[in-house]
């Protein structure tokens, strides 16, 4: 056993501690944790977004370098702080419109390309899917199968027409690939907060105590 | 029966009691646990190992103290892979949370090959075997900026080195010099690459994610968006072992010596699992 000398790995384990203690039950060293987190986390986004954001973008290249155009954006940012003062509280959507804008411009062909289309040509039946697998003559099934499970479950998502005839069995089907995909998703979750668990025990026990190497 | 009844009314407490005795128990008395190596993490373990030697493998860090446990043994992973086989790397994020991880994951793997380096030659040197970017917001900026000219995305670097400087960014100037970009994250940054930085300049992606989001995300690596995908601390352990037995690299391996802990806490929770279901199946019978 060989216990840490180092002041911050003392506070980490301690904060740590605080915050496993709401597993027994809320109390004053877990909110004493929770708001320290929620305080620091605000102070050094604030921190590092004035000194590596604000100053090297804005600030700076507008006082020391001459930029006087860059005072246009300073203002329409400056918009959103208006939110503050009730009777121009309404400017706050000159900046917001702009942001949107932007966004979804860029935002929306992107998406459909990567996630509607590029998806689609991954369902269809053809040889180059069957060989996305690695599995060989196998292939085909898995894709056969996922083609199924698709068009089941876009099926059972399709609410115009009562679940009857052809459609309440493609629903159906559709269903039973849903709670494959949700068992699967539960299961993966239940790896992760593990993991997340398995973490902090290393830290306690190996860096923390000594205990583990 | 009334086990059963019992069993299913078990007081919460007792439950994370139990879980924590069975995940601490394989820390303190480890057993060596063979990995097997999955088709996901053996693409990504690929595709970095045919980078070219005139690209980079850029590696963007987007995960936070939440998700450090399954993400940074990714890292540092992926890190030793690239020293190793001598890839230059470029590290960045698209968030400010991670710098500190990123930051932590390069000074670790650097210092455990400067440690054994003889000569300069072996060393890894900032600046000449790799650059830390470190954070350009918003994250469309450097998703698609890269495309035309890295070093106009990020003047300087973490250090406040201005990029150009730098002899790693002489012949790297956007996504065509970079073989592979492995974006290691917490939330959806892997899938941002994809949608802005891959359709519109092509640029190869691959993962690291947690197991949390890998359902959302197996999707990809299926229709070849993605060249390979590490998941959760099970991928993480992979990439460790094919780390160190296809490259010889020794170092700690965090997720691998977690498996154990990892396998009895599932255990645990399938035996519970089956518990509270006969247990409500028997009070329903009632």
């Amino acid at each position: 056993m060989n216990i840490a000398s180092d002041i911050w790995i003392w506070i980490g384990a301690l904060l740590t501690l605080c915050i496993f203690s709401f597993l027994y039950k809320d109390n004053p060293f877990y909110k004493f944790a929770e708001h320290l987190f929620v305080g620091v986390t605000n102070g050094y986004f604030v921190t590092i977004t004035f000194h590596r954001v604000l100053m090297p973008n804005a600030i700076s290249p507008l006082f020391t370098q001459g930029k006087i155009w860059l005072i246009i954006p300073l203002i329409i940012g400056a918009l959103y702080l208006t939110r503050f003062i009730p009777r121009i509280s309404w400017m706050i959507r000159i900046p917001i419109a702009i942001a949107m804008g932007y966004i979804m411009g860029t935002a929306i062909p992107a998406t459909i390309e990567a996630e509607i289309v590029r998806q689609i040509q991954g369902t269809i039946l053809t040889p180059q899917n069957f060989q996305a697998w690695n599995a060989g003559s196998i292939g085909i099934l898995w894709s056969i199968i996922l083609f199924i499970g698709v068009v089941c479950t876009l099926s059972y998502f399709y609410f115009s027409r009562e679940h009857k005839g052809v459609l309440g069995v493609t629903s159906k089907i559709g269903i039973i690939f849903i709670m494959v995909g949700f068992g699967a998703a539960f299961g993966y979750t239940v790896m992760a907060r593990i993991s997340l668990l398995i973490g902090r025990l290393q830290f306690l026990l190996g860096d923390w105590l000594g205990i583990i190497q | 029966m009334k086990i059963f009844e019992y069993l299913s009314k078990l007081d919460r407490r007792i439950i994370y009691l139990i879980l924590a005795v069975v995940v601490i128990i394989p820390l303190v008395f480890p057993k060596p646990q063979s990995v097997r190596v999955m088709e996901p993490a053996r693409k990504l373990f690929n595709a970095v190992n045919a980078i070219p030697d005139e690209k980079i493998l850029m590696i963007d860090f987007d995960y936070d103290p939440q998700t450090q446990p399954e993400l940074q043994p990714m890292a540092i992973a992926l890190l030793r892979h690239a020293f190793t086989k001598r890839i230059k790397v470029a590290a960045l994020s698209l968030y400010v949370q991670p710098l500190g991880l990123a930051k932590a994951a390069l000074d670790q793997v650097t210092e455990e090959f400067n440690f054994q380096a003889q000569t300069n030659a072996d060393s890894i040197i900032y600046g000449r075997d790799y650059v830390f970017l470190g954070w350009q917001p918003p994250p469309i900026v450097p998703l698609l900026g890269m495309g035309t000219s890295i070093s106009n995305v990020y003047k300087t670097d973490y250090y406040g080195n201005k990029t150009d400087t730098l002899p790693l960014m002489k012949n790297v100037k956007n996504f065509n010099d970079v073989g592979i970009l492995v974006s290691v994250s917490g939330a959806s940054a892997p899938l941002w690459w994809v949608a802005y930085s891959q359709t519109r300049y092509g640029v190869a992606v691959g993962a690291g994610i947690t197991a949390v989001s890998a359902s959302d995300f197996y999707i990809y690596l299926q229709t070849g968006q993605f060249s390979g995908l590490m998941i959760g601390m099970k991928g993480a352990a992979e990439y460790e072992e094919m780390v160190a037995s296809d490259l010889k690299v020794q170092g700690k391996r965090k997720a691998s010596e977690a498996l154990g802990s990892l396998t009895a806490a599932h255990i645990t929770i399938m035996i519970f699992i089956i518990i509270g279901n006969i247990g409500f199946f028997l009070r329903r019978r009632k």
